[in-house]
């Protein structure tokens, strides 16, 4: 027995380091993770809504003499830093409170809020040529120098109104190449200025007209049967698909090399040399054990680099520990099942192109739980969502859809469905062994699914 | 002591066909055994079985006093017909792992490693994937990694297949070194030169049952050849293989008068007391004896009438044995030839 469990440990290492050390593996491991976190990475830069450091000067044109003073005030690099804070502590406003803290930490928001650019107001008279200071605009400047980059014109009545309700607004001219966020952030200066300045001109307290004005939207809490807590909308909708994605993911990777490094000792006529050494069962054992370890190993790597993400957006707190917990339950036993079909497949054939009509079914059994993932996702204890939990081999990926949800199962469905799960690995993993011990040695004509059968009865 | 290796009445079919049938053989410890005959006589099954990696539908073996190799398994080295290796694996790691996989330590595998590539001649390949290497090269791996953790009992299918007569050397001084260590050696054949070479011990196989378990020596005298092989010395006597080829007129004469040498040569041999029949080989003659004539008392005689370069008595081969085994009853000239083809086709490599 202590000999037994040698060999395979022996067979499980090689297996691994087999896998774990070729180009190959290395860089489809890496390949995505790198996609993914240059994605994360790159895209809050290329989308972020803050204008970068830019330096230069507006030219403000102002009629009614009451808001060029304003707007300067509005746009010194402080006034402008308030103004991002807040509005992306309104942004925050709906988030759960973990979220909130950590997104309002003085790191956070200083890297939210960014830098500030600094602009330098120029304002000309009233009477001022437009024509000539459109020309401003595109003048070139000097290496060194401050670049033009705006000229506001606000409309007479952008105060007082003409008529009753009729205010005007302003006229704004950029040059070229000029990033269309720097245009937001104007329009938030002007508009402040502005409202300021009407407010002023109609005598109204800003304050009470602000709170007259505001009423905040509403965090849902879901309510559940003893409990009650926030909604999370987008992680809660993206969360199921995640864990079984990364079930269906850590099963393929296993089982795919499972089968090609199977067929391949086969062909390579090494299998018979090894059988001199183990028995087919240790052989096999070994070979599932060895795959799986680079499958948690891959796993492992993807769950950190997902905790990673959350944590540097302070979502941690959003995710229950022990949905990881049930993840890897749940991948062991799925994993085991289709590692052994996987194993017996690649046994039994002489070359891939053979494997190919036995893997059909076997994929479309992995790629099953995609096609009920939404409807699961959308009712997750709806009596189809139920059923499927209980159905191995797809019960896993269900339950996983489930556990992830708003809505988790109770936990004795979570038992039934890892009982059977655990129960079909078994009776696959047997039928498996038979046909693995047969197929080792069988080389010829591709074997069909009754010829397996009859291997496993002759086994 | 307990036999290395014991089959009873063993018998495997597949499907309609039966491989293997009545098979009863023991092998002493220390024994070097030779397993022939032709292609698909059911040797490799029989290997098979012994390994453990088929079973037989009925009938017992014991394995070096187990009652299945699997019990003894890393005290068996085992080098199978199908072989092969990992292609991306490096030699050194290949070879520490079947060491493993037998029960060595990895550091006492790897202290073997270069020793073992240094005696058979393949020094400092250890860094090398089994991908880069040669057949040749490769196969002298493979037997290494049967013999790594010095195994009480080697079995070998088919060994010499396919191999380079360099090769066939190399491996013939290791197996035979293997069994000088003491283990007990069992390998099969289909070229009969090569266990008649090697062997103490033959056992011949056709169609799935043993027809013959003979020790060497034994077989010898057991068939005692009545044919001599005699070369003249005189060189015009050797050209009768002129007759067939020189068809140019100018060589007419010449081939004329050695083609009557020839003939002159072989009624000379044929009209001594004691020949039955006198057969012309490309330079030589092949003398069959009257039976019950004594090839010592010829020897003088046959010198006497024609000067010999070189006179022998024909050592029996074990294909002769093979041929008239199974052709007894069926006198099948076409059967027998077939039948003697197959068992000499690789031959060659042990002559080198």
């Amino acid at each position: 027995m202590k000999q037994s469990l040698r060999r395979i440990g022996l067979v499980a290492r090689r297996e691994f380091m087999a896998a774990v050390m070729n180009k190959g593996f290395v860089i489809g491991l890496l390949l995505m993770p790198a996609i993914i976190g240059l994605l994360i990475a790159v895209f809050p830069l290329v989308s972020s809504r803050n204008v970068p450091a830019v330096r230069g000067e507006v030219a403000v044109v102002d009629p009614t003499g009451q808001v060029a003073g304003a707007l300067r005030t509005a746009l010194t690099a402080e006034a402008i830093t308030a103004r991002r804070r807040d509005s992306a502590m309104r942004a925050l406003q709906n988030t759960p409170a973990v979220v909130r803290d950590a997104a309002t930490s003085p790191t956070a928001i200083a890297r939210t809020v960014g830098a500030a650019p600094a602009l330098t107001i120029l304002e000309r008279t009233a009477s001022a040529d437009l024509q000539r200071e459109k020309q401003w605009l595109t003048e070139r400047v000097a290496a060194g120098g401050l670049r033009h980059l705006a000229l506001i014109v606000v409309q007479p009545n952008a105060v007082i109104a003409s008529a009753p309700a009729e205010y005007g607004s302003y006229e704004l001219f950029i040059p070229e190449n000029i990033d269309d966020r720097l245009e937001t952030e104007l329009y938030d200066a002007i508009r402040e200025s502005l409202v300021a300045a009407r407010i002023r001109a109609h005598n109204l307290n800003r304050n009470e007209v602000e709170a007259v004005m505001s009423v905040r939207r509403a965090a849902s809490v879901t309510v559940a049967a003893g409990a009650e807590r926030q909604t999370n909308v987008a992680f809660n909708r993206m969360l199921p698909f995640v864990f079984a994605g990364l079930l269906v993911f850590g099963v393929t990777i296993g089982g795919q090399t499972l089968l090609t490094q199977t067929v391949e000792e086969k062909s390579n006529r090494v299998i018979e040399v090894l059988l001199s050494a183990v028995s087919p069962i240790e052989l096999m054992a070994g070979k599932i054990l060895g795959q799986m370890a680079v499958s948690m190993l891959v796993l492992a790597i993807y769950i950190g680099l997902g905790l990673v993400t959350l944590m540097s957006f302070a979502m941690l707190g959003l995710l229950d520990p022990l949905l990881i917990v049930y993840l890897i339950v749940f991948f062991l036993i799925s994993y085991l099942l289709f590692a052994a079909v996987f194993s017996a497949v690649g046994a039994a054939v002489n070359e891939m192109r053979e494997a190919q009509s036995l893997m059909t079914p076997v994929m479309l059994l992995l790629m099953a739980p995609w096609m009920f993932a939404t409807v699961i996702g959308r009712e997750p204890n709806s009596a189809f969502s139920v059923a499927l939990s209980f159905i191995p081999p797809v019960n896993t990926f269900a339950m996983m859809i489930r556990l992830g949800s708003a809505t988790p199962p109770p936990i004795w469905q979570v038992l039934v469905t890892m009982v059977v799960g655990l129960a079909a690995a078994c009776a696959v993993t047997w039928f498996a062994a038979k046909v693995f011990k047969v197929g080792l040695l069988m080389h010829g004509k591709a074997p069909d699914m009754a010829t397996l059968m009859r291997w496993a009865r002759e086994a | 002591m307990q036999p290395a290796l014991e089959l009873r009445n063993l018998r495997k079919t597949f499907g309609a066909t039966v491989a293997v049938e009545g098979m009863d053989l023991v092998v002493p410890r220390g024994a070097l055994y030779g397993v022939i005959g032709p292609n698909g006589a059911g040797k490799t099954t029989c290997i098979r079985m012994i390994m453990s990696i088929l079973f037989p539908d009925s009938g017992e073996l014991s394995v070096l006093g187990r009652r299945s190799a699997l019990e003894a398994k890393d005290r068996i080295g085992y080098l199978p017909e199908e072989r092969g290796v990992y292609r991306k694996m490096k030699v050194g790691a290949f070879l520490i792992y079947m060491a493993e996989l037998k029960g060595l330590a990895a550091e006492d595998a790897a202290a073997r490693v270069p020793r073992l590539l240094q005696e058979i001649g393949l020094p400092g390949i250890e860094g090398k994937r089994c991908e880069d290497l040669s057949k040749g090269m490769l196969q002298r791996v493979q037997f290494l990694a049967a013999v790594i953790h010095q195994p009480d009992l080697l079995i070998l299918d088919e060994p010499f297949s396919g191999q380079d007569p360099v090769s066939v050397r190399v491996l013939r001084e290791h197996i035979l070194g293997e069994h000088r260590r003491g283990a007990t050696v069992l390998l099969s054949t289909h070229v009969m030169a090569h266990a008649e070479e090697m062997c103490q011990h033959v056992v011949m196989i056709h169609q799935g049952r043993k027809v013959l378990d003979e020790a060497m020596a034994g077989l010898r005298r057991q068939f005692d050849p009545r044919i001599i092989y005699f070369e003249p010395l005189d060189e015009n006597a050797t050209a009768s293989s002129l007759d067939e080829t020189a068809t140019a007129s100018s060589l007419d004469a010449h081939a004329t008068a050695s083609g009557l040498a020839a003939n002159a040569t072989a009624s000379s041999l044929s009209a001594v007391i004691g020949v039955e029949r006198v057969e012309s080989l490309d330079g030589s003659y092949r003398i069959t004896l009257i039976p019950g004539t004594d090839p010592a008392g010829m020897m003088p005689r046959l010198a006497a009438a024609v000067a010999p370069a070189r006179i022998e008595l024909a050592r029996l081969r074990l294909e002769d044995v093979f041929v008239r085994i199974v052709t007894e009853g069926s006198r099948s000239q076409a059967a027998s030839e077939a039948l003697r083809a197959s068992v000499t086709a690789g031959a060659e490599g042990v002559l080198a």
